[in-house]
């Protein structure tokens, strides 16, 4: 039975997020961490000099960046356990189409980690953010998309390679920066509430890395699956 | 190849005691001399990594990839002279050891993801999965390195730092520009020379690695 | 002709460079000795 594209990578992503659903295990300790972290930052400051409100969007991204790194590692492990990647490299489908798949499945992972920790962060920092509700959750899936993508194509070859759990920080970090400092102006911007016209520069950057990256992935992860 | 290279280390030197001839803003300045080819150099080996990875992954040429590997690490080896010369010319003419200007941070970045590609080869015992894997991270890296550039600099222009004024290049006279232009050739050379050294070095190893493999079974 | 007086960070630099250069050409020949 020829499968479609779509088919395949929707197969995938049900997969992950089912094995996901079942244990519950990653979800958990994901929010777990990004509740600590989130935390502990509100605290990592000298509260008579710097306002709480100054450093709420940079711990908001090494909130997500991080947390979503705990379950980007996870994502190919789970392939790796019981040679079920080799399963997937023996399947007649398409590697980009088992690609798409993994990237819904983490992204659908990270978002619904950020849905989770962002109440608490508004919680935590005291913000009022219900008008710049919908440009911060638009900023939000630009910059994870942008890191879900790179990331998901790191770890799929990352847990191939000893010291799996360490690899994937230092390779993944550098690219990072741009979505992040992107992400980190962003929102600073909109908590402040900026008129657009102080978001475009931030926004272009990072709409043109989601489009090159996500292409660059997909072409890239062919080489990344063989044998 | 090993006298190349002292032919090189002594054309290097003989740049170094030509240099203190010019002065303008103090000996300070002449460090430029050095850390301005040795930037060049790394980035030239960055480059060729970075090109030689696209270029593997599309033929599969195994020495591609040894050339590429030896590269990276050479340029390693230039960044390293390019990131400790940089803050200690900022230091007596920016007034500041680090400033987090475009260049700067780019090439440390740079820098950092092609330690991370030294680190990925290291985790990897199969020598094709690591040959393509390299090249993943290789043009990743390229790609990367724009965007990076782009991110500092609109940090920056958006948040202008009146302390750290980067002085314009000055329109170099004519005795200095050939020093710095002798300076980038030898540094030139010294690359050339380091990569041929290196890839020797690779191919031996891989010459050991399959005697090691072929004994085994 | 006044200079400032920044000599001594030209020396350690120039001091670097050449300590960084030259290990980094006798790691290269050391451990193609070790292959070989």
């Amino acid at each position: 039975m020829p499968s479609s594209f779509w088919t395949v990578a929707w197969a995938v992503a049900a997969k992950d997020l089912k094995i996901e659903w079942r244990t519950k295990t990653a979800f958990a300790s994901s929010i777990v961490f990004a509740v600590l972290v989130l935390a502990v930052f509100y605290f990592a400051r000298d509260p008579t000099a710097v306002a709480a409100l100054d450093i709420a969007p940079g711990a908001l991204w090494v909130t997500f960046t991080f947390a979503a790194m705990l379950g980007l590692n996870r994502a190919f492990l789970l392939e790796k356990e019981n040679r079920a990647l080799d399963g997937i490299l023996l399947a007649p489908v398409p590697r980009s189409a088992v690609f798409l798949g993994k990237l819904v499945g983490n992204l659908a992972f990270v978002a619904v980690v950020e849905f989770v920790s962002l109440p608490l962060f508004v919680l935590f920092y005291d913000l009022a953010i219900w008008r710049q509700l919908p440009t911060l959750i638009g900023v939000m899936a630009m910059a994870t998309v942008a890191f879900v993508s790179v990331g998901t194509l790191l770890s799929s070859m990352v847990v191939r390679t000893r010291f799996a759990e360490l690899m994937l920080p230092i390779l993944l970090l550098p690219f990072l920066i741009p979505p992040v400092v992107g992400a980190v102006q962003l929102t600073s911007r909109v908590l402040a509430e900026r008129p657009l016209s102080d978001l475009v520069g931030w926004l272009k950057l990072l709409a043109s890395f989601d489009i090159i990256f996500v292409a660059l992935c997909f072409f890239l992860f062919e080489a990344t699956l063989e044998e | 190849m090993a006298i190349a290279l002292l032919g090189l280390v002594g054309v290097y030197v003989r740049a170094l005691v030509f240099t203190p001839i010019e002065r303008t803003q103090g000996p300070a300045q002449k460090i430029f001399y050095v850390h301005a080819p040795a930037a060049w150099a790394a980035l030239l080996a960055f480059a060729v990594a970075g090109i030689l990875s696209l270029i593997y992954l599309w033929l599969r040429e195994r020495k591609l990839d040894t050339i590429a590997e030896s590269s990276a690490e050479v340029g390693l080896a230039f960044s390293i002279v390019m990131l400790t010369t940089g803050p200690i010319w900022g230091k007596p003419i920016w007034g500041t050891w680090w400033s987090w200007d475009a260049r700067l941070t780019s090439t440390l970045f740079i820098f950092l993801l092609f330690v991370g590609y030294k680190v990925l080869r290291g985790a990897i015992v199969d020598p094709e999965m690591r040959a393509r894997y390299s090249a993943v991270i290789g043009i990743m890296a390229l790609v990367l390195v724009p965007f990076i550039h782009m991110t500092v600099y609109l940090f920056r222009t958006l948040h202008p730092d009146p302390v750290l004024m980067k002085p314009g290049r000055p329109a170099l006279p004519g005795v200095m520009l050939i020093t710095l232009l002798i300076s980038i050739g030898v540094f030139t050379l010294l690359y050339v020379g380091f990569l041929m050294q290196r890839y020797a070095l690779a191919v031996l190893r891989d010459v050991r690695e399959e005697e090691a493999a072929s004994a085994i079974p | 002709m006044q200079y400032p007086d920044n000599g001594a960070y030209m020396v350690a630099a120039y001091i670097i460079v050449a300590v960084v250069v030259l290990l980094y050409g006798i790691s290269l020949a050391v451990r193609i000795k070790k292959e070989r």
